[in-house]
This record gives structure tokens, C-alpha cells and sequence, in this order.
């Protein structure tokens, strides 16, 4: 049966919906995980909420804004710091963080003159910052605050100032893509199009869903640069506010990452006729392919090829390398949705790698049908796995590898599997020719690296190999 | 001719995201532009590329047709109205498993 029900799931059978282990000669007309819908109360789903998708993921990218959350503190420590994407003017995003600090008394009494107050300190604090986003939060989205007006009165009263308001209570929706969603729709119905560029070529481009995690935008960047290609804007990797502003007059819309950011790149096609290019930024041969299109889009195939060329020639012998010592090792990906469509694939060709499980916190069925169709037979495809059924997989499969995030990371490392950060990577960028080969030694380097198993051995036993290992005279063990 | 069909579907259907966009205009967008883009190429015909879409559609089917040249070798033995069949029987193929039959509830969301 390919739709499989886990043991741990017995009590909750509808998880069996979400749950699809691929069999010879089937498509996604048969059988397509359910996904993107509430998570079945029983399941300890790990997904975040609407305004870790709408902050953590996407506006908190941006390099020179105030990034105010109006709620509790605790809503601002949350999405800080746990993403690693730099920027060119010394990480001013990562730095700081703002918080409207709302109290009890808030909540009874209304929140929006505390935003205010906290909105005109920030802007005084950073006088040098003009542009601003506003997150709303659970608590200030429930008393009914209307934070567009606060910010409307701001923008008067200071002039200088442009501030973006993102409705995004975590509440909202079933997992983190409804932030993705809203901020996505928001800045295109109230910012694209507000400002002009100005423009340095006759080719130009947005960058759609690639955030800079580890500067995988500097990577792309140099490619596209060596094509004489302008990037009016990446969506939102070391981008400025202003820049996101001009989205509207790029010629061609290069998408990566299509779940986070696939709806304004559907949207500046519907408004503006900008076409839509989805190509895998991820991925030694990937690349190639996307550089070719957008080559060929422009007619700039020869500058493609010469990009191409050089990069490949700096980085195979490398991969190579990697691939003799990766090649039949089995992994997992656990990571929100689009990774395991772009990975799975790549890493079997680039790499010989066998991916075995693959769980999406919030992808969509679109991401589900492009990850079966990439998929190999046999594989376990999970939509918003949960703890237990991640224990379940690994009592099923063999894996050398997992790539996931922090919270499922913890789990397995506690299991003393290797694990690889796959949000915000161990030793980046991941993107490009250069991070193909970056992903392949942080996954050798995890699958080969004694730590795993004596992590797992208890030093209080004289024949543990950690003595050895160490040096140390296992009589020591004794005096214990 | 269907053997063949479904080669170039299953290729297409591991490659390309293209036939994978979000809504089921998009999808069937793609799949006609890309695909009658695909059997101009193939069949060596004059390309006029007259709007940004057009270029959109033959930067994927350029790249599609080079990937069918290199792994299906039978492809140099069809003629020109074998290109054809094999470009509508495969746009058939790909709109009934991405659009008719697909299962995903989203694909007819009027809204993005």
C-alpha cells in the first residue's frame, strides 16, 4: 500500500494521508500526500508559524530595515540570530532586533500607542535607517490592533520614513508558508512598483527565493555579474527595501525557491508580463542548466558558457573527491518543502548519493508532486512528520546522513546520526559550483567523523575506544 | 510512437519545474509554449521570439530539446510530423498527469 500508516500513528489514522512510500512504475496521479493543510491533533508537528514564515524567513533578510515585531518579547528572540544570512554592510539584520515589548496592560487596554512609541524610538535610536517592517503577532493581531494606521500617522509625522506592515499572527494558516504568503502578496499589492531603479544593463533580473543563507547570493551574484546581468533585485538575499521596490522592472523573474516566494513571481507575471524561469540554484549540474536558460533568455549564451567553464574547472576535480567517498551512502532530508525537491535529485547525480526518507514541514502538494516525480522507488515521503514517526523511519531505513533543521537535529544527534544543518547549512554557501562542493565536505566530513560513535560510548567502561582514541591509560578508569 | 512518449515524459517529468507551476493555467501555459517551442527546435524550424514569454518558453525548450538529442538517439530518425506526434502526444501525457488527473487540491485556486 503506498500510502503508509506508521505504528506511533495507529490512534491517528488520518497521518496515513500524509505518508507515501514510492513503488515502481506510479505517478502523482495516484497516490499525492495530503499537505498544507491543519496538522491532526495527536501529531507533535515541528513546523512554525505564519510569522516565523513571514520574519525568520524572508523579511528579516533585508539589510537595512528596523524589523519590528509588535508583541510579547519573546516573539522577537525567537526569530533572531537562529538564520545565518549576512550582508554586505557589516550584517546590520543580524545585529539587532526590536520588539514593541507588549505587557499584560497592553492587551487589556490596546497595543497601538506602545507601537508607536516604540516605532518612533527606533527610528531615533537608528537615525540613519529610513525604511521599516512591522510584523503583527498571536497577541496584537487578537486585540484587534490596526497597526497599517499607526504606521500611516508614523510616515506622515517623520517624512522621511517608508515602513511595511506584514499581517502575520502565527495563528494564521497551518504552518509557516501562510507568512511566506502574506508577506509575499502584501509587498507586492503596497511596495512594487513605488520606485524606479536605475538601470546599468539591458539585462535584467530579479532573483526570486534565495535568501544569502551563508552567502549563497554573493555566489550567484558573481555568475550573474560575469554575464553583465543586472540583478535589480534578490528576493531577499543582502537586498535593500528600496531595491525590493523595483521588482517591477526587471525582464525576467529567476525563481529558486518557488514555495516561499513562487507568489510574487506569479504575481509580477500576471501585473507586469514579467515571465517566470524556475531553475535549481542547488546542485553541480543544476547550475549549469539554470546559467544556460538564463543565457539563453538573453541571448548571452557565450557568457553562460564562459561562467560555466571556469567554475566547473575550479571545482570538479573537488567534487570528485567528495563523490568517490559519498557515493552509495543513504540520507535523509527532513527540511520545510522545496530542499528536497531541489536536493534529491542532485545529490544522487552529482554526488551518488541515496536519498531514503524525505519529510516536508510545510510544502505543498506543487512541492510533493515535483519531489515524487524527482524521487527514487522506495522512498518514504512525509508530509509535516512528526517525532515519533521520524524514530519509526529510522528503525526502517538505514541513513548515514540527515539533513535537517536545529529542532529535528538535536533528536538525531542525540541518536548519533550525523546530521547536517539543512536551513541555515554547517559551512556554506551551499549554492553555485563552489557549494555544491561546500555541502559535499560538510557531508563527508559528518558521515566520516569519529564523533558520531563515540558520542555514543560511555567512558566509564574500560575498553571504550574513547580511551584509546585519547591516549589515556585505561587503568584510569579504575581510580573513577 | 508511445513508447517514446512516455520516455520524453518521464524525462521531462524528473528535469523540468516548469510543468509543475502553482495554478492550472500556468501549468498548461508552459506546456504548450514549452512543448511547441521543443518541435520548432527539433524540427529546425524558424523561431520568432516576439514577447518576453516567448523567450521564456524557448530559454526551457532549448534546453529541453538538447536534453532529448543527447539521451534519445531515436530522435534523429523522426521526420518532421513524427516530431509533431511525439510534441502532442507528450503535451497530452503532461497535462493529464499535472493538471487533469493531478491530485493537487490548489491547482484551481483563483488566486495566488
Amino acid at each position: 500500500m503506498p500510502l503508509k500508516l506508521f505504528c506511533c500513528d495507529e490512534c491517528i489514522p488520518e497521518r496515513q494521508n500524509h505518508v507515501y512510500v514510492k513503488e515502481e512504475g506510479e505517478d502523482t496521479t495516484q497516490f499525492l500526500p495530503l499537505s498544507n493543510i491543519e496538522t491532526i491533533p495527536g501529531s507533535l508537528s515541528e513546523r512554525g508559524c505564519s510569522y516565523c514564515g513571514a520574519k525568520l524567513v524572508i523579511g528579516g533578510v533585508i539589510k537595512d530595515c528596523i524589523q519590528m515585531i509588535h508583541g510579547p518579547v519573546g516573539c522577537a528572540y525567537d526569530t533572531w540570530h537562529t538564520k545565518r544570512y549576512p550582508s554586505d554592510n557589516d550584517n546590520f539584520q543580524l545585529k539587532y532586533i526590536w520588539s514593541s515589548d507588549t505587557k499584560e496592560k497592553h492587551i487589556i487596554f490596546g497595543a497601538e500607542k506602545q507601537l508607536k512609541k516604540a516605532i518612533k524610538e527606533a527610528f531615533k535610536e537608528f537615525p540613519e535607517i529610513k525604511r521599516m517592517f512591522v510584523y503583527t503577532t498571536c497577541t496584537t493581531a487578537l486585540i484587534g490592533d490596526n497597526p497599517k494606521a499607526v504606521c500611516r500617522e508614523i510616515e506622515e509625522e517623520l517624512g522621511d520614513v517608508d515602513i511595511f506592515v506584514v499581517e502575520c499572527p502565527g495563528f494564521a494558516g497551518v504552518s509557516q508558508s501562510k507568512g511566506h504568503h502574506e508577506l509575499n502578496i502584501g509587498w507586492m499589492r503596497d511596495k512594487v512598483g513605488t520606485l524606479e531603479p536605475e538601470i546599468t544593463s539591458k539585462y535584467t533580473i530579479n532573483v526570486i527565493g534565495d535568501y544569502n543563507i551563508q552567502g549563497d547570493t554573493y555566489v550567484l551574484q558573481k555568475y550573474l555579474d560575469k554575464m553583465g546581468i543586472q540583478v535589480i533585485a534578490h528576493f531577499t538575499g543582502n537586498v535593500t527595501y528600496d531595491q525590493l521596490r523595483c521588482m517591477h522592472r526587471a525582464k525576467l523573474n529567476v525563481v529558486n525557491c518557488a514555495r516561499s516566494a513562487g507568489y510574487i513571481a506569479n504575481e509580477l507575471k500576471r501585473v507586469y508580463d514579467i515571465p517566470r524561469m524556475d531553475v535549481d540554484t542547488w546542485g553541480f549540474e543544476y547550475v549549469k542548466v539554470a546559467l544556460r536558460k538564463i543565457g539563453a533568455f538573453f541571448g548571452l549564451e557565450d557568457k553562460a558558457e564562459e561562467v560555466i567553464s571556469e567554475e566547473v574547472a575550479k571545482y570538479e576535480g573537488k567534487l570528485a573527491w567528495y563523490k568517490e567517498r559519498l557515493k552509495g551512502k543513504q540520507i535523509c532530508i527532513w527540511t520545510g518543502g522545496p530542499r528536497l525537491w531541489h536536493w534529491t535529485k542532485a545529490l544522487e547525480d552529482d554526488l551518488g548519493m541515496e536519498v531514503v526518507a524525505m519529510s516536508s514541514k510545510f510544502g505543498h502538494q506543487e512541492d510533493f508532486e515535483k519531489v515524487i516525480a524527482r524521487g527514487r522507488v522506495g522512498t518514504i515521503y512525509i508530509d509535516d512528520g512528526n517525532e515519533l514517526e521520524f524514530f519509526e523511519v529510522l528503525e526502517s531505513i538505514h541513513t548515514d546522513l540527515i539533513l535537517t533543521g536545529p529542532r529535528v537535529g538535536d533528536l538525531v544527534k542525540k541518536l548519533h546520526i550525523p546530521y547536517i544543518n539543512g536551513h541555515a547549512y554547517h559551512n556554506g554557501p551551499y549554492m553555485g559550483f563552489e557549494g555544491a562542493v561546500n555541502m559535499a565536505r560538510d557531508m563527508y566530513n559528518a558521515i566520516y567523523s569519529p564523533m558520531w560513535s563515540l558520542a555514543g560510548k560511555d567512558p566509564r567502561v574500560v575498553d571504550s575506544p574513547m580511551w584509546s582514541l585519547a591516549g589515556k591509560d585505561p587503568s584510569v578508569v579504575q581510580e573513577l | 510512437m508511445k513508447e517514446k512518449i512516455e520516455e520524453v515524459t518521464a524525462l521531462i517529468q524528473e528535469q523540468c519545474l516548469w510543468q509543475f507551476f502553482s495554478r492550472s493555467w500556468d501549468r498548461e501555459e508552459n506546456i504548450e509554449g514549452i512543448m511547441t517551442m521543443t518541435g520548432k527546435i527539433l524540427n529546425g524550424d524558424k523561431i520568432n521570439l516576439v514577447t518576453p514569454v516567448d523567450k521564456a518558453f524557448y530559454s526551457d525548450a532549448k534546453f529541453l530539446a538538447a536534453d532529448i538529442q543527447k539521451k534519445m538517439p531515436w530522435i534523429s530518425e523522426l521526420d518532421k510530423s513524427g516530431i509533431l506526434e511525439l510534441v502532442e502526444g507528450v503535451k497530452n501525457r503532461l497535462l493529464y498527469i499535472t493538471v487533469k488527473k493531478s491530485r493537487n487540491c490548489e491547482l484551481n485556486l483563483s488566486n495566488y
